[in-house]
């Protein structure tokens, strides 16, 4: 068994696991369902974190490896200004549809934001450029993001 | 992901004497552990080795640049890693590290096969170090979308421009072949005389032997690296000499 301490939306935790054991999947087992389990190898981002305030994939990320880290979820950042400003923006511009991308993005676009107060067209695209979505594409989102 | 874990894992991960890119005398040294991401906005390696810079830049997407490495991107041998070309055309040679000290080897003799390099058990890829030489050079990736692609074809172009009007192109190529190949056939007959590189193109064929695939046939990489190589070329040949 690992056994590590980290930060979890404010909350110091410690948490043993079987080696192995990714992020994606002890985030599940505690119910925090905005991080979507996707293809579970990298490539969709629908599982987008924050590890130390960058945005990651936890399905890429073991536990083990989380000592002394900061994770963020939408869980813990939902009532945050800059998220809800990114959330109300999406919903205005009706950058959803299923929304199974939607958190991942929004974590993304959290980041960016954090760093950037007015990212160019071209930052934000490449900041969500890890966030796959299939149903209404990246047209509405980039929008939402520059009005 | 299918395959059984081992009953203990280390993660190297905070090595940070692995980690971050400096210049030391003549070459610049870049940890195994340093993030793509890193790489992507280092400035030494912008100055120095554009074409690393560039394949950073189109490198997957931002979750991943942050926790792939270029330790992992070497390691991982696949035919298509895309900072590989870049690495062969600076011809980075690799300090590798176990308990009986340090060995060092050039990256094209290290890598071998598709995921297979000389790596033995109980060794760890330590450092990267690049001759720092004055040449020019870029790269360039055809995928089939613009983030989070497999490369079809990668292609690293260094050069050196001078008033004689002599380039000295060195050409380095994955995805085309089992590892990253130099089409050195092209290269020298295209050095001697850059003005004809339109019929020397047949030579690319000499250094490739790409494989059909999910993502694109053998006769199409053929086809478009040659398109890609020319139109590269041809970019480089009529900019003005600074």
């Amino acid at each position: 068994m690992t056994e590590v301490t980290f930060t979890l939306n404010g909350k110091i935790i410690a948490v043993k696991c079987a080696p192995g054991t990714t992020l994606l999947e002890y985030l599940r087992q505690l119910e925090m369902y905005s991080v979507k389990y996707g293809c579970d190898d990298g490539t969709c981002g629908a599982c987008t974190v924050l590890i130390d305030g960058k945005a990651q994939n936890a399905c890429l990320t073991m536990v083990g490896t989380l000592q002394g880290k900061t994770i963020d979820t939408l869980e813990g950042l939902n009532e945050q200004k800059l998220v809800k400003s990114i959330q109300e923006r999406f919903l205005t511009e009706g950058a959803i549809q299923c929304g199974y991308c939607t958190p991942g993005m929004t974590l993304s676009l959290t980041a960016l934001l954090r760093e950037n107060e007015e990212p160019s067209e071209v930052e934000i695209r490449d900041a969500i450029s890890g966030n796959y979505c299939r149903c209404t594409g990246y047209v509405k989102p980039v929008k939402a993001m520059l009005k | 992901m299918g395959k059984p874990l081992p009953q203990y894992m280390i993660d190297i991960k905070k090595l940070s004497g692995m980690i971050g890119i400096q210049i030391s005398g003549t070459e610049v040294r870049i940890g195994a552990l340093t993030s793509v991401e890193d790489i992507r906005n280092n400035q030494i390696l912008k100055r120095h080795f554009a074409s690393l810079t560039q394949a950073a830049e189109q490198f997957a997407g931002v979750q991943i640049r942050h926790r792939a490495t270029i330790g992992g991107n070497i390691c991982n041998a696949s035919p298509a890693g895309d900072l590989l070309p870049g690495l062969y055309a600076a011809d980075a040679e690799l300090t590798i590290l176990s308990k009986g000290g340090y060995r060092r080897q050039s990256i094209r003799e290290f890598i071998i096969g598709p995921g297979k390099t000389t790596l033995k058990p109980g060794e760890l890829l330590y450092n990267i170090h690049l001759p720092i030489t004055g040449r020019n050079s870029k790269f360039y990736k055809l995928g089939l979308r613009q983030s989070m692609a497999i490369s079809v074809v990668n292609l690293a172009i260094s050069w050196e421009s001078s008033s004689a009007g002599a380039f000295h192109f060195s050409l380095t190529s994955g995805s085309v072949a089992p590892t990253v190949v130099y089409l050195k056939h092209f290269a020298d007959a295209v050095n001697s005389s850059p003005r004809d590189l339109d019929t020397f193109l047949p030579l690319i064929d000499k250094d490739i032997s790409p494989i059909t695939d999910i993502r694109a046939t053998s006769d199409y990489r053929r086809k478009v690296l040659k398109n890609i190589v020319r139109h590269e070329l041809k970019t480089i040949l009529e900019a003005p000499v600074v």
